[in-house]
């Protein structure tokens, strides 16, 4: 009389790039370390500016209360019907520590304001304070860049490292750092026969997000490799706070900044996101990249992608305006390519290409949203819907007919000494409606995991009955 | 993409050959039968430009990189196309000098794609014999392409275009007073062509005597100055003065300038230019024709002889009819009624048709439901010489009967249909109307068809017009040129191919092609249906995919045309469609399918065997019974069944991967639909998939055809609603394993298609012959159809010699 169960477990998930926002990020820092971060006034605004909306209202609403607010107060300006959304709200600030849980005298509970927070956010939106590190006076610049110029830099040095990952042969290289980083990302992985670094699953999905969002997740990457070089998170994390409220087109002065942020300094500069001339020139310019890079994803409507250039036919055809070897290479990815003229490339969706690129870990949501993302401003003009309906269907049924498994936990019941035995056992699991596949001829049955305490019961009992 | 294709073209080739081996018991008919011997084909057609890239170097993304061969011009963005070195030509629709193009490429190349955006044109060698046939000349088609493209033109392209078009049209086969003569604006053409001494024997020279002229002698030459001709005008008033033309022409001209006005800037100048010297050349022909011509006379006899050399020649002679200055035919007296009005592309395409004052032969293609009936009719009423009229089904001689007389002056004395139902008295008529195989057939007729036949073979007709010309094979075309004897020949068509590549033939045949229309531009502008396309997946049930995967070939077809969820889908939408007042054609290829889905659902069916009689009765009763929303029909009503009033089609079995057929079926559904403008869509085409078969492959196959066209097929993976239709039958797993029971049992001539054995006329109506041809015709390149295929062939054709075999 054996009875072996054995859980059958598969889990099957896709691991999709995470994007985190600013908050997201913010969240997983240690306390401390948030505490010191807000001893910057621009820290406190960017986190300000991305708060939702009645988390806004809420924070200037007590920003000059000197002592804790009752919950039920800031609860009851808000109508009942939105609860919901007061209580995430409140969890965002919680989390977030710009407020804390203090009780009242009284012992009713009450938010109290952080008060680092408190005072530098005053400072930013009300003035004074010491002046921002940047900020220091400079003598015009002899040579002064204009804003197409850097839009143009900082494209051509992001592209560097796009380039880099995608493999393409016409590329400076990217610095040894830079690499790291995208190993440390995740983003591409050491190729266990000769060690060069190879594209992940991860790195195909992120080619295919639009540059803030790449940029920003780049940059987040690189801030946690930042405490192992010896530079310190806040004075970079405040850096580029200050960077992302900078003015297009003016030059900032190095003075004043320590070694630490000198090393930084050059690091943005060479993914792109500050222009100098030379190493020791003194002043840098923020360029595009650097500007908002706080907002994310979130918010794309910063006009760092060039105009659209793919055009989507009904027939599959996808016509690409672009001489840029990365912006092929990157169709490439997703699309059979056919022709390639002086100014277009020609390609075409076959159900093998879009296969090719699920496998390789990118997933049909991306694929649509990278073409929408730089759809030609005809498809715009047309649209909506910017992309022709079919070929999206098209493209998401050949993703689904990759999924068509479905997994469900079970115990497999197996061994029974005779028919009978097994055909007890599987009635009563199928009274039970717990029973998912049975075989008379091998006797082997499963019950879903819910079923199987329930069913073990019963053969204990039913075979010390028997016995 | 070179190599494959040429492979492909070689192996036809071969083919081609061998055929006309087999061919040669027949008696080739004078008259632009090119056909004949190795000859057949100009050497110039014969290259393939798609080859001329092989050296094109890929780049790493596996594309053929052209960068290096072409310069990007400054001004590019102004300028609407670019052209690869293997003749694929890609233009903008969105360009502001798209028109100007899009009239230029459709003359000279073949389009490949024509979507919303960017459309796919291909240059060939019978494209450009077209463009070239209807006057275009090397120069300005070289000089045009470069001002338009966006770069520069590759070398091997120029070298293609001047191979292919140099000696083309310079020489024409002209018939004037029932004498031949050769023709050519260039007299030293047809001095290089006097030297040949095959061609001075076929020369015929009345006027010996006078001037003892020795052979290539210029002087020689019947040398002419053609008067003015006004330009023929088509529509309502066709003896009127041709002053009306250039006035039309007139209003259109200020209508272009005010739409291309703001764009005029971008516009580089030398486009428009050029554009307005082709487009004058293009009206105005006539202008041209004033031109010095010179000609030779040739002997009746020797017309075969002299067009096989000129090929060898590479100076293909192109047939052109003075149908005006023949005073041997009598006119015949019809003329199109005042309330036939043409739509602007029928007009544009009859133009070019009689662009010179002359009939011109060759196909023009339009969409099913785009008229194509009232360019023939027109075409027909401007000769005014005896027209004979070839469909391929008796059904559709009545059918032109009916559009002769809807259109016409014409009554019921002057059309005469010959078919083996209907023989009217011939004598006497002007306009014949007949089957392809009422002619061809070779079997002994009755007295009175004998007698038709003889009298059909002793005219000399004016005009003959083919219609649906791409079912007919190039074999029964040829039987068909030894019979009749026309001045000119207009195919008609919606989709000029075949899955066998065959089509290229009919280009020397009957001529090039004259004109394609864009259907989406037609969609767009309401001269045909709105149509959603849609593809219906339904998933197999778990017991016929069983019985599916473990079973032989020809039974698959049956298992995935019967799945049950199909069935139910189907009924599920005919239940829909009927309660929007929608009426329903549903199309099934199998013949055990067909019968079973309409008698479950109660519905009238028509097939092969269904009689003449209960076919027109079932066709009425569709028309006009509000009861009758739904008809189910085999394969016989692919083309040629003229349903206005249908506007849903639901395909529940097809032939293989064959694009034309669904073409054609989708043509069932085009004719525009009144009084629905508000609604995106006024048609609905289904076609019925089950999941994960061999359907689902045949079915992107079908599809390409009207993708290419513009059309998009919406995947359905599930019809909402269809879980809460009451009473769908095939619901419970009971009658699901009777109906595969019924299935199983189902012989193998019940899993075949649709196949009606033996050709002779008494078997049956005219449409059953031709089907026969169709599926052994088309849908054959691809290796697991041919299996399929294979299978179908051997089983016998008569269930009754099955019986003695086994």
């Amino acid at each position: 009389m054996a009875e072996a169960s054995k859980v059958i477990k598969i889990t099957l998930q896709s691991k999709n790039l995470q994007c985190k926002n600013l908050h997201d990020y913010l969240k997983t820092l240690p306390t401390e370390i948030l505490d010191r971060l807000y001893n910057h006034p621009t820290t406190c605004l960017a986190v300000y500016r991305e708060l939702p909306e009645i988390a806004q209202h809420y924070v200037i609403r007590i920003l000059f209360v000197e002592q804790p607010v009752p919950q039920a107060v800031v609860a009851s300006w808000v109508s009942q019907a939105y609860s919901k959304e007061h209580n995430e709200v409140a969890q965002v600030l919680s989390s977030l520590r710009v407020w804390q849980e203090a009780a009242i005298p009284g012992g009713l509970p009450g938010w109290i304001m952080n008060s680092a927070f408190k005072r530098n956010m005053k400072i930013a939106l009300l003035g004074g304070g010491k002046p921002w590190s940047m900020s220091s006076q400079l003598e015009t610049d002899s040579k002064p860049r204009d804003i197409p110029y850097l839009d143009s830099y900082a494209m051509e040095r992001w592209e560097c490292v796009l380039h880099y990952m995608v493999g393409s042969q016409q590329q400076e290289g990217i610095s040894a750092d830079a690499v790291r980083i995208l190993l440390h990302a995740g983003l591409m992985k050491r190729d266990e026969d000769d060690g060069s670094p190879v594209i992940t699953r991860e790195g195909f999905q992120f080619l295919l997000l639009d540059t803030p969002s790449q940029v920003w997740y780049f940059i987040l990457q690189y801030l946690d490799t930042v405490e192992s070089r010896g530079l310190d998170l806040v004075d970079c994390l405040t850096f580029l706070f200050q960077l992302s409220f900078s003015t297009m087109g003016k030059d900032y002065s190095t003075e004043g900044m320590s070694d630490g942020l000198l090393v930084f300094l050059q690091h943005l500069r060479e993914f792109g996101l500050v222009y100098q001339r030379k190493r020791k020139a003194g002043r840098f310019y923020p360029t595009r990249l650097a500007l908002n890079i706080a907002s994310g994803q979130s918010r794309s409507q910063l006009d760092m992608n060039r105009e659209g250039y793919i055009v989507v036919e009904t027939n599959y055809r996808v016509y690409a305006y672009t001489d840029s070897n990365l912006q092929v290479a990157l169709l490439g990815l997703f699309c059979e390519l056919m022709y390639r003229f002086p100014n277009l490339a020609v390609g075409i969706l076959t159900r093998d290409s879009v296969r090719q690129a699920l496998k390789s870990g990118i997933t049909a949501e991306q694929i649509v949203g990278f073409l929408r993302l730089h759809a030609h401003h005809r498809m715009v003009a047309v649209g909506p819907p910017v992309l022709p309906p079919t070929v999206v269907d098209q493209i998401k049924l050949w993703e689904n007919e990759r999924n068509r498994f479905t997994f469900s936990e079970g115990i497999l019941y197996s061994q029974f000494l005779s028919q009978a035995d097994f055909e007890v056992l599987r009635d009563h699991a199928q009274d039970l409606g717990v029973l998912t596949w049975q075989n008379p001829q091998r006797r082997t049955m499963v019950v879903t995991r819910s079923g199987h305490e329930e069913v073990k019961r019963f053969w204990k009992r039913y075979s010390k009955g028997a016995g | 993409m070179g190599g494959p294709k040429k492979t492909k073209k070689d192996d036809n080739s071969k083919k081609w050959k061998k055929r006309k081996r087999d061919d040669d018991e027949y008696v080739y008919a004078e008259e632009e039968l090119v056909d004949v011997g190795d000859g057949g084909i100009p050497n110039a057609a014969k290259k393939n430009v798609e080859s001329e890239d092989q050296g094109a170097a890929e780049d790493e993304y596996g594309a053929k990189d052209y960068r290096s061969q072409m310069i990007l011009k400054t001004d590019h963005e102004s300028r609407p196309l670019w052209v690869a070195p293997n003749g694929h030509i890609f233009l903008e629709s969105f360009s502001p000098v798209y028109k100007h193009a899009h009239d230029f490429l459709i003359a000279i190349s073949e389009p490949v794609c024509r979507p919303e955006h960017i459309h796919e044109y291909k240059l060939t060698a019978y494209s450009l014999y077209a463009a070239v046939s209807v006057g275009l000349q090397t120069h300005d088609i070289i000089e045009y392409l470069k001002r338009l493209s966006k770069t520069s033109i590759p070398d091997g392209i120029v070298e293609f275009i001047k191979l292919c078009t140099l000696s083309y049209g310079k020489v024409k086969l002209v018939l004037k007073h029932n004498q031949y003569f050769v023709e050519s604006p260039h007299p030293e053409v047809l001095q290089k062509m006097l030297k040949d001494p095959v061609i001075q024997e076929c020369r015929l020279r009345r006027n010996i005597d006078t001037t003892d002229g020795s052979a290539g002698n210029p002087d020689d030459f019947i040398t002419q100055v053609q008067d003015k001709k006004g330009v023929l005008q088509f529509g309502t008033k066709q003896g009127i003065s041709s002053g009306v033309v250039p006035k039309e022409h007139g209003n259109v001209a200020p209508g272009d300038q005010t739409d291309n006005k703001p764009a005029e800037a971008t516009v580089p100048e030398d486009i428009t230019n050029f554009y307005d010297k082709i487009d004058k050349e293009d009206e105005d022909d006539e202008e041209e024709a004033v031109l010095k011509t010179v000609s030779f006379e040739v002997n009746q006899e020797k017309i075969e002889v002299l067009q096989k050399r000129c090929i060898e020649l590479e100076h293909p002679l192109l047939a052109e009819y003075d149908f005006r200055n023949d005073t041997v035919n009598p006119d015949i007296n019809i003329d199109l009624k005042p309330s036939a009005v043409l739509r602007p592309y029928q007009e544009k395409s009859l133009r070019k048709m009689f662009g010179n004052g002359r009939a011109r032969s060759g196909v023009i293609v339009l969409p099913c439901g785009a008229g194509k009936s009232l360019v023939g009719v027109t075409a027909c009423c401007t000769v005014r010489k005896r027209a004979l009229v070839l469909c391929n089904s008796g059904v559709s001689v009545e059918q032109w009967k009916q559009q002769f007389k809807m259109w016409s002056t014409a009554d019921d004395s002057m059309i005469c249909r010959f078919t083996s139902e209907a023989k009217d008295k011939p004598m006497g008529c002007g306009i014949l109307v007949t089957t392809y195989s009422m002619i061809t057939h070779t079997q002994k007729r009755s007295w009175e068809a004998e007698q038709t036949m003889n009298w059909l073979k002793d005219q000399e007709w004016g005009i003959m017009v083919l219609d649906e010309v791409h079912t007919i094979p190039a074999k029964m075309f040829r039987r068909v040129l030894t019979i009749v004897q026309s001045h000119c020949k207009l195919g008609l068509t919606a989709t000029l191919l075949r899955e066998d590549d065959k089509i290229a033939d009919l280009n020397f045949l009957i001529g090039p092609k004259l004109y394609e229309a864009n259907w989406l531009e037609l969609q767009k502008r309401g001269f045909i249906a709105r149509v959603q396309c849609a593809e219906v997946w339904c998933p197999m049930t778990p017991e016929f995919y069983r019985e599916y995967l473990m079973c032989r070939t020809s039974k698959k077809l049956l298992l995935y045309v019967m799945n049950p969820s199909k069935f139910r889908s189907t009924q599920y939408l005919i239940r829909y469609h009927e309660r929007r007042g929608d009426k329903t054609i549903v199309f099934s290829d199998n013949v055990f399918a067909l019968k079973h889905y309409a008698i479950k659902m109660n519905k009238p069916y028509i097939y092969g065997p269904t009689s003449q009689n209960e076919r027109i009765q079932i066709l009425q009763n569709f028309k006009f019974n509000p009861k009758v929303n739904t008809i189910f029909v085999s394969k016989v009503a692919d083309t040629s069944f003229d349903l206005p009033e249908a506007n849903v089609l639901i395909q529940i079995s097809s032939h293989g991967g064959s694009r034309r057929q669904e073409a054609q079926r989708l043509g069932r559904i085009l004719r525009a639909k009144k009084g629905a403008i508000a609604e995106e869509y006024n048609a609905f085409f289904y076609t019925l998939v089950s999941q994960d078969t061999m359907e689902m492959s045949y079915s992107r196959k079908r599809q390409r055809f009207l993708v290419n066209q513009g059309y998009s097929y919406k995947v359905i993976t599930k019809l909402a609603g269809m879980d809460e239709e009451p009473d769908l039958f095939y619901k419970t797993r009971e009658e699901q394993s009777q109906l595969l029971q019924q299935v199983l049992a189902a012989s193998d001539v019940d899993a075949d298609e649709e196949r009606i054995p033996g050709e002779g006329p008494r078997t049956g109506p005219a449409v059953h012959r031709r089907v026969g041809n169709m599926s052994s015709m088309s849908g054959a390149d691809d290796a697991v159809y041919l299996e399929y295929k294979k299978t179908a062939f051997s089983n016998i054709k008569h269930p009754l010699f099955k019986k003695f075999r086994t």
